[in-house]
């Protein structure tokens, strides 16, 4: 007989360990145990059978992985706590004793600095796996960075998070890694691409945030902390890897007159090479420092390669270089037909992206979001940025007359001339007024969302569409992908549909219409026949105009359905009772026109019924047809099921009943787009 | 009234004591011993007296108080009144003579004496507080105007104050008095004798009344000896003279000062240095690669990394497509629902151009709840299938493949009243046997629905199970309605030879009957003892039925061996004894036979049985198990436990194990279950089909194997058409194949098809409702 294991002692209750038990195994506060977990990055886990991983039988409890655990028992952090704590002890005692100046050398000196370099290391193997991780901590650094400062969130933390920040977009804009972009209702989303990584965060619009009661600041700036050394090393390793000096040099002038971005200047690490300034507006040649100093640095790794006498391994990168190119050059997919989808391009390397609006100059409207819009043209190849003097420093220039503007960003409604006020008489020497609402020839003139769609299209959209004051474009997430049965608006109504859906739908309008029309009038039977008459035909007109881009599609589909219909039928000749019964009830229906005709002879009217008859009942074995085949097919699904063992039978309904949530969310939206169609096609009339 | 009360106590007291007195003195106390008593005691006392007057004061008081209280008291006393009266002349002689005034003489304003009396000082041992009604009341005259009277004056109530005894008088008494040592008045309670006390006793008593220690010779005031004292002393202790350093500025001091003048001075050191600004520096500041020497490293394999946030839909634009806003409805539902129960924490809007766009309130919420999640929440991997649900579906051939196979109802047969409880299509597959709850055998013609003959076997108990015999030689039906088994040649519907044939099948066992005469009476009594098959009434007879067999037990199934010889019935009813349930007939010899002697084991009464088609063997279906019985070798050879709760009924592949495959089965179960056995796998059935909605009645397998079919029948009132085709490979598994539902059978009282069988040539099949109907499904 085997031994008996002792519970408890093997298997879940063994790998599992409740939150408390962790607390009082580390023999620390819950509060720095939460501390340490954000550090450490441990997270609680669900066993797969709770019963045997607890030990009570309390149902609510936290488990954490033993292991993890246990591994924390060696961390210095630890001893660093507890170092906090003794202190904290003997402050408290000072206090106690009123020697507020002993507390004060105590706090000042004797403070543990926590250094978090080790956890980053631990937690971050390669520096790809940080890239990796940079999502959460982008988004809550850029919160970070536009909280005013409080008592939870001191000043310092801040300009921390500022500078991080601010730095990091000086990278994105060196390299052109900014993809895509996105205005929602929550703020802006950003995806940048680093070394193959997809990074994405969402940054705020510039408003005093609102903060609910129940926000612990605490646990969000245990985060922050840990954020910021992580990120530090980021910007050092991203800057340090295109050969530029960190920290970059900071202006702290300028960033007092909100320069924000071009506050920063970036220079090189060799101090021999020029100071390669970016954002300032005085130097004003500002070149392409990303590809001289990538090609600097090339140069250089090719002569130390060349003394180091490695020759043979020159020729490979050189070959590969080459290869890259003609990669390059091929990568485009050019979209075959202008309306034909667009696919969007993940792949769009840094040198397109730099290109995008490089040879335009940009003047952004005091309107406008600034620091967005800068960050974003600077990263797709602008570099020549200017806005009004009230929105800061750095501008390439301040004069909203200057003659080498090519673009002006405004988000200002088209206001009448009248209603404008007078422009003050402008003093000598400040820069001239423009009178707001007047265009400057030779320029153009663009709403701020035209940025981002051209940005989130990877190419220059056509700028009319987004004047100032005319409706906008629907601006589209670029990072939906088209999926099956779901809902695309790009794409035309008549594209997605399945087959007969857009009938249906009529029909069912019309139908409604009909029983108004019916209730309305009885007695005017003539008049009600031609109206009825006229609207059926207005309504075959509406549906063929409905279906103008894909009518000839929609027409094949609908005649192969029904030459299916017919073979099936062919194949079942009666299949059921229930198709007995739909033939019952053509006949009964016949009969009944029959009795009505006699009716109406014998009261003497002419029975003139026949056009909207003709045109119902066609509809009516439409839908009968569709129905019918839907019944096929679902006949057909349960034969299949009946084969299937129990198991495999619930996992497919359960993706069926997914796919059924999401083909009917996208049918609403359809349904909800003809109606728009349909009236706007009426306001059109 | 209090003073009263004192005094009256007082009094008791003087009167004890001078009971006490009498006691000890004797009676005989005479004025003239008293009086010398009296004098000798005053000398004695004299000095006493002397040293302190208060006490006298004292005592005077006191005996003036218990003059008047005599004077009261004068009837329950006469004695010292008696006594002393004689003596006053004397008493006040001697007050006059030694005159020793408690007044002093001073002149008043008219030169006149004035006497001053001392103020009496009412001692603590004194009872009044304040002078009462014994005062005197004479006024201010002078006391000497009483001299010559015993009385001194009047008390407030007007009775005279008598002159007090005088302390000569009263202390020649006491002396008088022998008190014998140590006498404390007190008496013993242990011995009973007067308690007297020694003086060291009394002593100790005094000293402790006194509070004091009882030690011999303690004293406690004692003079205090200074041992320290303020005094400066002549001498001093040591006689040192001041060290000169005392005086001298320290060298070694000036040395420090001057080290810190110097670092001053060289600025070494700062008067106020300010506060240092390092700790800044220090931390934010990244000055090293942490990845410069990175090795990549797998994530351990518990490890779950924290999902990302998936990016925003269309609908989170600001300026989304018209037709993601939310319409009235949607807004109201929306906002109507808890903030946690809402698919989405936003109501798309439209803000049409971006200087619109508000600030969105919830942000640091999201993001605080996002780092709750990040370090809060339980990480699960969940697989998640990414596929179509069409690929999940098992590939099935096409119905259209698989034709022929029945799909609509061609023929209805109507006529029984009441539920058709069985049907069974003969060999030829020309005419349809029925029979039902309203008793009769119906025989129809297939194709046309025609009725071709029918005969009432019972009256009032249904026809339960008819069955054709196999093979076309001859037509004989067999039906048990009621405790009967009828066979029937029905008249009239098969040509006249083989009419003829299967008349003369019937009779020849007969003649086998009458040469194995029947079993005594006492024998035919016994229960287990084979009926005697009998020949019909005559009215059954015109009807066609040759042989009735009376089995004393309702059967319920029916089943015939492939020769056509032998036919097995089941009662199945819960009180038939075990060893009659199951009987095989002989038709050839008119002998009925229970082959089981005991209830069959695995669970309930025997529910069906069947000939294998091809083999000596004979399965029997209880409620829960199938077993097979060689009946040549009389073994068991086989157990089939379906799992089901209740079998219905079941049916053996019609090749079975002629082409080389096993033996395959069909079971139907009460609990809605139909169950492929393939016998030469498992015990366990190959394949389960849970598909009705209620309990299975009947299954069957289309006879003869030409078509690869087989169907159930099931309360629910469809029947289910499955292709089942077996293959000789042994390897490979039977194939099902579900193709139809045909639905027609309405259900009436919880029932819907009770029987179905398959036509022996053609892919159709009739079904029995319960409805009344039969149809043909083709």
């Amino acid at each position: 007989m085997a031994k008996i294991k002792k519970k408890g002692t093997h298997g879940q209750a063994k790998n599992y360990i409740t939150r408390t038990q962790a607390v009082r195994k580390l023999q620390i506060s819950l509060p720095d145990f939460r501390r340490l977990c954000i550090f450490k990055g441990i997270y609680p886990r669900e066993p797969r059978n709770k019963k045997k991983a607890s030990k009570t039988s309390t149902p609510n409890t936290t488990f954490y992985y033993t292991k993890d655990i246990q591994y924390l028992l060696h961390e210095p952090l630890l001893a660093k706590f507890r170092e906090q704590k003794a202190l904290a002890k003997k402050i408290a005692r000072s206090l106690g004793r009123g020697e507020v100046s002993d507390a004060a050398r105590l706090e000042k000196n004797h403070a543990p600095k926590l250094t978090l370099d080790h956890v980053i290391k631990e937690r971050y193997p390669t520096f790809i796996d940080a890239l990796r991780d940079l999502d959460d901590a982008l988004s809550l650094l850029f919160l970070f960075a536009t909280l005013p400062s409080s008592d939870h969130v001191p000043h310092k933390t801040i300009a921390l998070c500022q500078r991080l920040c601010h730095e990091f977009q000086h990278y994105l804009i060196m390299t052109n890694s900014l993809r895509k972009s996105f205005l929602s209702i929550k703020g802006i989303y950003y995806q940048a691409t680093i070394q193959g990584q997809d990074i994405m965060w969402l940054v705020p619009y510039r408003f005093v945030q609102r903060v609910n009661g129940d926000v612990d600041y605490r646990i969000m700036a245990t985060f922050v902390d840990f954020y910021t050394t992580l990120l530090g090393f980021v910007n050092f390793r991203l800057y340090s890897s295109i050969g530029l000096r960190y920290p970059p040099k900071f202006d702290t002038r300028s960033d007092e007159n909100g320069a924000e971005l071009a506050a920063f200047t970036l220079e090189s690490r060799n101090a021999t090479e020029g100071m390669k300034t970016i954002g300032s507006s005085k130097s004003k040649a500002i070149e392409n420092s990303k590809t001289e100093v990538s090609k600097d640095v090339q140069a250089k790794v090719d002569k130390v390669i060349k003394s180091a006498g490695l020759d043979q391994t020159e020729d490979e990168p050189m070959a590969d270089k080459n290869d890259e190119e003609s990669t390059d050059a091929i990568d485009r997919f050019e979209p075959a037909a202008p309306e034909a989808d667009t696919l969007p391009q993940p792949d769009m390397s840094g040198n397109e992206a730099g290109a995008l609006f490089a040879p335009f100059t940009f003047y952004i409207s005091r309107e406008a979001p600034k620091a967005p819009l800068e960050f974003i043209l600077r990263s797709f190849g602008c570099k020549r940025v200017g806005w009004d003097a009230v929105m800061g420093d750095g501008a390439f220039t301040h004069d909203e007359t200057d003659p080498r503007i090519t673009h002006q960003i405004v988000d200002r409604p088209q206001l009448p001339e009248g209603s404008l006020p007078a422009v003050p008489a402008v003093a000598e020497g400040s820069t001239p007024k423009v009178k707001p609402g007047t265009r400057i020839p030779g320029r153009t003139y663009v709403q701020p969302q035209w940025v981002w769609d051209c940005i989130n299209e990877g190419k220059l959209l056509r700028a009319d569409l987004y004047g100032p004051g005319t409706t906008l474009p629907p601006h589209l997430s670029p990072w939906v992908k088209a999926s099956r049965g779901g809902y695309d608006p790009r794409a035309s109504l008549a594209e997605q549909e399945a087959e007969g859906e857009a009938e249906i739908a009529e029909e069912e309008e019309e139908e409604e219409e009909e029983e108004e029309e019916e209730d309305a009038d009885d007695s005017d039977e003539e008049m009600a026949d031609e109206s009825v008459s006229k609207k059926a035909a207005v309504a075959e007109d509406s549906e063929e105009e409905s279906v103008d881009g894909g009518m000839d599609v929609a027409g094949t589909d609908d005649d192969e359905s029904e030459s299916d219909e017919e073979e099936e039928e062919e194949e079942f000749p009666g299949v059921d009772d229930e198709a007995a019964s739909e033939s019952e009830d053509d006949d009964e229906a016949a009969r009944n026109q029959h009795q009505r005709e006699l009716e109406a002879e014998a009261a003497g009217l002419p029975f003139s019924a026949g056009a909207t008859e003709e045109s119902t009942k066609k509809k009516s074995t439409k839908s009968k047809k569709l129905a019918a085949k839907k019944r096929q097919e679902d006949e057909e699904l349960e034969r299949q099921k009946m084969m299937m063992s129990r198991k495999k039978r619930k996992l497919l309904e359960k993706m069926m009943y997914s796919n059924k949530k999401t083909s009917d969310e996208a049918a609403k939206l359809r349904s909800k787009r003809r109606k728009l169609e349909k009236g706007d096609k009426a306001a059109k009339k | 009234m209090d003073a009263r009360k004192a005094s009256k106590k007082r009094k008791a007291i003087t009167r004890d004591v001078e009971e006490e007195a009498g006691v000890f003195s004797g009676d005989e106390l005479s004025a003239e011993d008293l009086d010398g008593a009296l004098s000798d005691n005053n000398n004695e006392l004299s000095g006493s007296e002397e040293e302190d007057s208060d006490s006298e004061i004292e005592l005077i008081d006191d005996f003036s108080d218990e003059d008047d209280e005599e004077d009261e008291d004068e009837l329950d006393s006469d004695e010292i009144p008696s006594d002393t009266e004689p003596e006053t002349p004397k008493l006040s002689k001697s007050t006059l003579t030694d005159h020793e005034p408690n007044f002093r003489v001073v002149k008043d304003a008219n030169g006149n004496d004035r006497y001053l009396y001392d103020e009496i000082n009412p001692d603590d041992n004194s009872d009044y507080s304040e002078a009462d009604e014994n005062a005197n009341t004479i006024g201010d005259i002078p006391l000497t105007f009483y001299d010559q009277y015993p009385h001194i004056g009047y008390d407030i109530n007007g009775k005279k104050i008598m002159r007090p005894a005088k302390g000569e008088a009263l202390d020649a008494l006491l002396d008088s008095i022998e008190v014998p040592k140590g006498w404390t008045g007190l008496t013993d309670p242990s011995t009973g004798k007067p308690l007297e006390l020694s003086q060291e006793e009394l002593e100790l008593l005094k000293k402790v009344q006194m509070n004091e220690s009882t030690v011999d010779g303690y004293n406690p005031y004692e003079p205090l000896v200074e041992s320290f004292s303020s005094q400066l002393e002549i001498m001093p202790l040591s006689a040192a003279p001041e060290p000169k350093r005392r005086f001298v500025p320290s060298k070694h001091e000036a040395k420090r000062v001057m080290k810190i003048v110097k670092a001053i001075r060289e600025g070494r050191i700062l008067p106020y240095r300010p506060p240092e600004e390092r700790e800044e520096k220090d931390e934010t500041l990244i000055n090293y690669d942490l990845w410069a020497d990175e090795v990549p490293r797998a994530d351990h394999v518990m490890h779950i990394p924290a999902p990302k946030l998936p990016p925003p839909g269309y609908e989170e634009s600001y300026h989304p497509p018209p037709e993601y806003l939310p319409d009235k409805k949607e807004r109201k539902e929306w906002e109507q629902t808890d903030p946690e129960d809402r698919e989405k924490e936003f109501l798309p809007s439209d803000f049409g151009s971006l200087r619109r766009v508000p600030g969105y309130d919830n942000f640091v919420q999201e993001k605080f709840e996002r780092c709750l999640d990040l370090y809060l929440a339980p990480r699960v991997r969940r697989s998640k299938l990414n596929i179509d649900p069409e690929s999940l579906l098992p590939k099935l051939p096409s119905p259209e493949e698989l034709k022929p196979f029945p799909t609509t109802c061609a023929t209805v047969f109507r006529g029984h009243k009441g539920r058709v409880r069985s049907l069974n299509i003969d060999p030829t597959g020309i005419w349809l046997a029925t029979g039902g709850d309203d008793g009769t055998v119906r025989v129809w013609e297939i194709l046309t629905g025609r009725q071709l003959w029918s005969a009432r076997l019972s009256d009032e108990d249904a026809v339960n199970v008819v069955r054709w015999r196999p093979g076309k030689d001859a037509v004989v039906l067999a039906a048990a309605a009621g405790d009967d088994l009828f066979l029937i040649v029905p008249p009239t519907i098969a040509a006249p030879e083989i009419e003829k044939a299967s008349l003369d099948l019937l009779d020849a066992g007969w003649g086998y009957a009458a040469s194995n005469p029947a079993p005594s009476g006492a024998d035919a009594l016994k229960k287990n003892n084979p009926p005697q098959w009998i020949r019909p009434s005559s009215e059954l007879a015109d009807a066609g039925v040759c042989a009735v067999i009376p089995l004393r037990y309702v059967a319920k199934s029916i089943s015939w061996h492939r020769r056509g010889d032998y036919f097995v019935t089941v009662c199945s009813g819960a009180s038939t004894p075990a060893s009659v349930a199951i009987s095989i007939h002989t038709v050839s010899k008119h002998l009925t036979q229970y082959p089981f002697r005991r209830r069959l084991k695995g669970g309930g009464p025997p529910q069906t049985a069947h000939f294998h088609p091809s083999k000596p063997i004979l399965f029997v279906a209880n409620q829960r198990s199938i077993r097979g019985y060689d009946l040549s070798r009389q073994l068991l050879v086989k157990i089939v436990q379906p799992g089901a709760r209740w079998i219905s009924s079941f049916d053996i592949h019609p090749t079975s194990s002629t082409a080389s495959g096993g033996d395959n089965i069909i079971v139907g179960s009460y609990d809605r279950r139909l169950l492929w056995h393939d016998l030469d796998l498992s015990q366990r059935p190959y394949k389960t089909l849970r598909y009705h909605r209620k309990a299975i009645r009947a299954v069957k397998f289309h006879p003869g194997g030409r078509y690869p079919l087989f169907a159930d029948a099931s309360d629910d009132g469809s029947v289910q058409i499955f292709h089942g085709s077996v293959t000789g490979d042994m390897l490979s598994n039977a194939s099902i194949v579900p193709l139809k539902v045909l639905k027609g059978h309405k259900i009436t009282g919880e029932l819907g098809v009770l029987d179905i069988d398959w036509h022996p040539r053609e892919a159709w099949c009739v079904s029995a409702g319960a409805d009344g109907t039969c149809r043909l499904w083709m």
